[in-house]
């Protein structure tokens, strides 16, 4: 769908997508890679990305990257991730929110209630896996019964990691259709914004009385359109 | 390929039993805590043999007799020497360390790389460095703490119990050494034979808890030890009941735990989108229409 400039508004910042798909892309290849070490049926993955000494070094190297952007995206959507009372009622009618019928479902602010769980899950899961990888990296550095426990922990973590990485990949490629281009291109159109994140949008358009009305006011300085 | 006892019968990272493994006599190595004298004749000759460089004893701090203070991935046995106190006395044990080539390997169970670690038909467990990726999960897999990664090729080392020699019908170079005898090397069945007839001998001889250590937690293994305070193989730096139960977690119910969230959350994404599709926002239609699931 063709939309005109004064349509979009502006969903995620230049530097909010670039952070996103630093985590996106370092988790990817931390699972793949992963997963490789995991169960020995995976282990042809490690021939993707250059094999099984290969990614013995960079799995830790690449989960420290990842760790830092994760950290960043904490700090940069943490306002937006507060839970809110409306959250509740959210969370009472997931069922009909995961069945389409979402004229049942409260509107929600900036992100719905889903996403924030998500996102705190996806954030405790890889706080546990810093911490249970570091063990895993210098076994020698540490005790027995801690490197023991270390892999079952980083084994929970990244399961619960993947099971939240796969509902989200479902829900924002193939479910929520213009999700994909508010983390890519950056904006989403009007309407999007008004049925996805309704107390979001109401906001937005009640903060930008500006004459350029597309532009919305979370712009920040310096970052562009997308 | 030296021989039938030579045959690989389990391989880290692929099904466990290869078929077509002909049934030969594992081999076991027995060592008599009581009779060693701490003379690291066996340190030395598994040096010369395996062509692993000597490195500079660093023993002065501990303190002790013993030439390094753990295994290094080129020093892959060494006598502890440990100073204990046992019913109010000084107690001075010599205990030779190395690789135990349990019969249930707790360091192939654990290791992702296919063929990094193998065992052998006649029980001997070896590392094969060129499929080794220097994951380490081996060292964790291990419960007697053995094997050791090399800083300079990644890789991970430890006891071959000689397969080498033993494939040529020779006994391990540490066995060859020794001058007390307290290192026994033959079939399993005679091993374990003399080691309790020798356990007998030393309760007899006063020695009331003298035990065979062959821990049934890794389904014993092909390194024994009589020790004559055989109730506390503390003493002796070897663990009381050597367990991997972290490597039977992981590939029992956490594999299944992460194939079933993997394969059904697929699955499930799938199906939910064939029952319910994508949820479009199209239009411009009024805010009491949104949420109209197309």
């Amino acid at each position: 769908m063709e939309e005109r400039r004064e349509d979009l508004v502006l969903r995620y910042t230049m530097a909010e997508r670039v952070v996103h798909w630093v985590v996106a892309l370092t988790f990817l290849y931390l699972l793949l890679t992963g997963l490789a070490l995991f169960w020995p049926p995976f282990f042809w993955l490690a021939g993707l990305f250059g094999g099984g000494p290969v990614i013995r070094v960079w799995h830790p190297i690449v989960g420290v990257v990842f760790i830092v952007a994760l950290v960043v995206m904490f700090v940069m959507w943490a306002r937006d991730m507060r839970f809110e009372p409306e959250d509740r009622t959210w969370l009472q009618h997931v069922r009909e929110y995961a069945t389409g019928a979402t004229h049942a479902v409260p509107e929600s602010g900036r992100f719905n209630a889903g996403q924030k769980l998500l996102f705190y899950l996806q954030f405790v899961a890889g706080i546990l896996l810093l911490l249970s990888g570091v063990v895993l990296w210098f076994p020698l550095a540490f005790g027995r019964g801690l490197r023991e426990a270390s892999y079952i922990v980083h084994d929970l973590a990244a399961i619960a990691g993947m099971g939240a990485l796969i509902v989200h990949i479902y829900m924002g490629v193939f479910v929520i259709k213009g999700s994909w281009e508010a983390m890519t291109r950056g904006s989403v159109s009007r309407r999007w914004a008004e049925v996805h994140h309704g107390r979001w949008y109401r906001a937005l358009r009640g903060a930008s009385s500006g004459p350029r009305e597309w532009e919305p006011l979370r712009t920040p300085e310096g970052m562009g359109q997308g | 390929m030296p021989g039938p006892a030579m045959q690989v019968k389990a391989v880290s990272a692929a099904p466990r039993t290869a078929a077509g493994v002909k049934q030969v006599p594992e081999v076991t190595k027995l060592i008599d805590v009581s009779v060693c004298i701490g003379c690291k004749a066996c340190e030395v000759a598994c040096q010369e043999w395996n062509d692993l460089p000597v490195d500079k004893i660093r023993s002065g701090a501990l303190g002790t007799y013993q030439t390094l203070p753990d295994l290094e991935y080129n020093f892959w046995q060494l006598i502890k020497f440990n100073e204990v106190e046992r019913d109010g006395r000084l107690l001075w044990t010599l205990t030779k360390y190395q690789c135990m080539h349990c019969k249930d390997p707790g360091c192939l169970r654990a290791c992702p790389a296919p063929g990094a670690i193998v065992q052998y038909a006649n029980g001997i467990v070896d590392f094969v460095q060129e499929n080794c990726i220097g994951c380490q999960f081996c060292v964790t897999g291990c419960p007697f703490d053995v094997p050791r990664v090399s800083p300079t090729t990644g890789k991970v080392y430890k006891c071959t119990l000689c397969s080498d020699r033993v494939s040529a019908g020779l006994e391990p170079a540490c066995v060859k050494a020794c001058p007390t005898n307290a290192i026994s090397f033959g079939t399993r069945q005679k091993m374990l034979a003399q080691a309790e007839r020798r356990a007998q001998q030393l309760r007899a001889d006063g020695y009331a808890t003298a035990a065979v250590y062959n821990p049934p937690g890794v389904g014993g293994t092909n390194v024994i030890y009589v020790l004559p305070y055989g109730d506390s193989p503390e003493i002796y730096g070897l663990p009381r009941n050597p367990r991997v139960t972290f490597v039977n977690l992981w590939k029992g119910p956490l594999k299944w735990l992460g194939n079933t969230v993997l394969f059904g959350g697929i699955l499930g994404a799938v199906l939910h989108y064939f029952r319910f599709g994508p949820h479009e926002v199209n239009g411009k239609g009024r805010p009491e229409d949104r949420g109209t699931a197309q």
